[in-house]
């Protein structure tokens, strides 16, 4: 990018730090990492006293990007880290989906589904975790970030929180583990029962649906009534050999496959370092120019509609590339051929600026 | 006649109370108890063995108050560790028999308090995850999760618990220039300690990728390494073909090292013939420090030739 784009780019994001309300909770606590056009942090134990200086300091000396650490120090701007003082810190989950210039409306979908069932399924009902400590975040990007302020996870160290991060993630789940025999009653085999929560739940209610909708995917036997009902008797307490069928954890491979789409593929590298700075919520993404935008709500959520921070007024680009058709602001932009000079609306100008794909024509 | 509290649990702050409120001592007496306590210890002894009779309760916890004291002066991880492993499996050997109220004020003391939710005994999602031992048995993801708490059985919260005293004993308070008598017979423990069960590594390191010298490092640092870690460090030296004995030795650094179980654990890794897991499986471990870009750690001497070969064509 040029000098004078990169000119252009700050002065419309300090514009837009002019008229925003930037609000870090216990941001005397935080450190925060700012980056430019060659690195998204190029400098980090940074600290402020307030949430003023915060927006006093993005309005004067805007940088392109800013993130504060998912942790509270006592210090935040000592240095080497471990001069800090940690205090704890957020639990955070990073949803993201490798995309080209633009997310697919597919691509959108999925992760914003995700992030609803990383909330919903998991940090609301297996968690526990209140909802009024939850912020839910757009990237700016590509993803959506969550971030936790419960006191019942603040304290966790970055191996604990590989715990929770691979439990959501599903890794190392293998459905064999739910089943045991008893030294003493081989013959028996005890499994997942009615009333069972975590993924032993989800297993236990998967299995009762696919026995009464599909049994024959577990065994052709299970098409007989009198059997089907043996079968799911003894699930109900948690016995599954009650049948003529001596195979049943094998034959439950089928219901098994479908375990891995309840997970949830959240970034464990985020979710266990403890130091991570993370993009403050309301700022803008330098790589976009859309706002990281909190939301109350993930419902019919549109990044290209709802994050775009500098409206519609015209700017005059040039495509250094060729250009798809493209829904931004509630609106089809143009596909554009390579070298081919077009004004656009400057939200949409912004993003492919920031993504290198125009230059700023006269 | 029974032990106190205190002198079961000589970690707890009970216990530092007592010693405080005393007009107790460093003397010779609780030095030598002290020394034999990390000495036992350090040679896996069990945990009766340095048992006092239950009416010498202050010596008791002035020999855990010294020993303490004498390894935060010492400075020796392996030692540390050691002693951590064994402080916690005497707590847990007690806590097996103990009565319900004590379990609780100890559960209280290390923050892991078990509570009654429909007639199951539950745990905070919280506490669990910070005390479960690392091994497939404990892992979340098998667990019954539901509204922030995590089903457990008894002896469940009871191994939770021994992690928490482990952990809590692997903290120590930095001193400086510790009461003289401390200074003394810290030099008479080292004097007591097998030099080579200080310094077991036995292992010529260099040919190795990133991840593994790490686990290799820290098992001689004395560091403790999680069954991951410790299944994947023995897979990987297993596979380069090293003497069974030489990766033995290596594994006789770690703080909780037992010959029997060691021995035993390595020869299921060969009789199982497991193969070397992915660097993906290992980065999902938390083993993985680098982005070589080998697929598996075995392919690392083959990247090195690679650079090589590269270095010098291009020069």
């Amino acid at each position: 990018m040029e000098e004078k784009e990169k000119q252009f780019v700050l002065k419309r994001f300090s514009e837009y730090y002019r008229k925003a309300n930037i609000e870090v909770p216990s941001v005397e606590q935080r450190e925060f990492g700012v980056g430019g056009f060659e690195k998204k942090i190029e400098s980090r134990h940074m600290g402020f006293e307030s949430n003023a200086a915060l927006q006093n300091y993005l309005i004067k000396d805007t940088p392109l990007y800013i993130s504060h650490s998912i942790a509270y120090y006592k210090f935040p701007k000592a240095t080497p880290m471990e001069n800090k003082g940690w205090t704890g810190g957020d639990l955070i989950f990073d949803l993201d989906v490798h995309a080209g210039l633009f997310l697919t409306k597919e691509e959108q979908e999925k992760v914003r589904g995700d992030a609803m069932r990383l909330v919903e399924d998991f940090l609301l009902s297996d968690f526990g975790v209140k909802k009024d400590s939850l912020k839910m975040v757009f990237s700016g990007n590509r993803g959506y970030h969550v971030h936790v302020r419960d006191p019942a996870y603040r304290m966790l160290e970055g191996e604990a929180r590989r715990e929770i991060s691979d439990y959501i993630a599903g890794k190392g789940l293998d459905y064999r583990s739910f089943f045991s025999s008893p030294e003493e009653d081989k013959w028996k085999t005890y499994g997942p029962k009615e009333g069972d929560r975590g993924y032993r739940g989800r297993f236990y209610r998967m299995a009762v649906k696919v026995l009464e909708e599909n049994p024959s995917a577990i065994h052709r036997r299970l098409l007989k009534p009198g059997e089907a009902a043996l079968l799911r008797e003894g699930m109900r307490t948690g016995l599954w050999s009650k049948t003529s069928i001596k195979d049943i954890v094998e034959r439950m491979e089928a219901v098994a496959k479908m375990l891995p789409v309840q997970c949830i593929d959240v970034d464990t590298g985020v979710t266990i370092d403890t130091k991570r700075l993370i993009r403050v919520p309301g700022t803008l993404h330098g790589s976009t120019g859309l706002i990281a935008k909190e939301l109350k709500s993930l419902d019919n959520f549109e990044p290209y509609r709802d994050a775009t921070a500098f409206g519609a007024e015209p700017i005059r680009i040039e495509a250094l590339q060729p250009l798809p058709a493209q829904e931004f602001l509630n609106s089809t932009m143009e596909k554009l051929e390579k070298g081919e000079k077009k004004e656009v609306p400057l939200s949409y100008g912004m993003y492919l600026l920031l993504k290198g794909a125009v230059t700023l024509s006269s | 006649m029974e032990f106190s509290f205190s002198s079961k649990y000589p970690f707890t702050s009970e216990a530092k109370q007592k010693v405080e409120g005393s007009s107790l001592e460093l003397n010779d007496e609780i030095m030598e108890r002290a020394v034999q306590r990390v000495v036992a210890a350090l040679k896996g002894e069990k945990e009766h063995a340095y048992r006092l009779h239950p009416s010498d309760e202050l010596i008791e916890l002035g020999s855990y108050a010294a020993a303490r004291m004498m390894l935060a002066y010492l400075k020796n991880r392996f030692l540390t560790g050691r002693f951590a492993v064994a402080e916690a499996k005497r707590a847990s050997s007690f806590m097996r028999s103990d009565s319900e109220e004590n379990i609780r004020k100890l559960g209280e003391e290390l923050e892991i308090t078990p509570s009654e939710l429909e007639g199951r005994m539950v745990l905070p999602v919280s506490q669990y995850v910070s005390f479960s031992p690392r091994s497939v048995d404990y892992r979340l993801i098998f667990r019954n999760v539901s509204n922030g708490f995590v089903d457990v059985k008894r002896p469940e919260v009871i191994r939770l618990m021994e992690e928490a005293v482990r952990i809590k004993m692997e903290s120590l308070k930095p001193v400086q220039s510790p009461p003289k008598i401390i200074q003394e017979y810290s030099k008479k423990l080292m004097i007591l300690v097998p030099k080579e069960a200080v310094m077991k590594m036995s292992f010529k390191e260099g040919d190795n990728p990133p991840c593994i010298e790490k686990l290799l490092e820290q098992a001689r640092m004395h560091q403790n390494l999680n069954h991951q870690a410790r299944w994947a460090l023995a897979v990987y030296l297993l596979s380069k073909n090293v003497a069974m004995d030489k990766v033995h030795s290596i594994f006789s650094n770690l703080p909780d090292y037992d010959e029997k179980k060691t021995k035993y654990q390595l020869e299921h890794v060969v009789k199982r013939g497991y193969t070397m897991p992915a660097c993906a499986t290992l980065l999902s471990y938390g083993i993985c420090v680098a982005d070589c870009r080998i697929g598996t750690p075995l392919n690392w001497k083959g990247k090195v030739e690679n650079w090589k070969k590269r270095k010098s064509s291009s020069s």
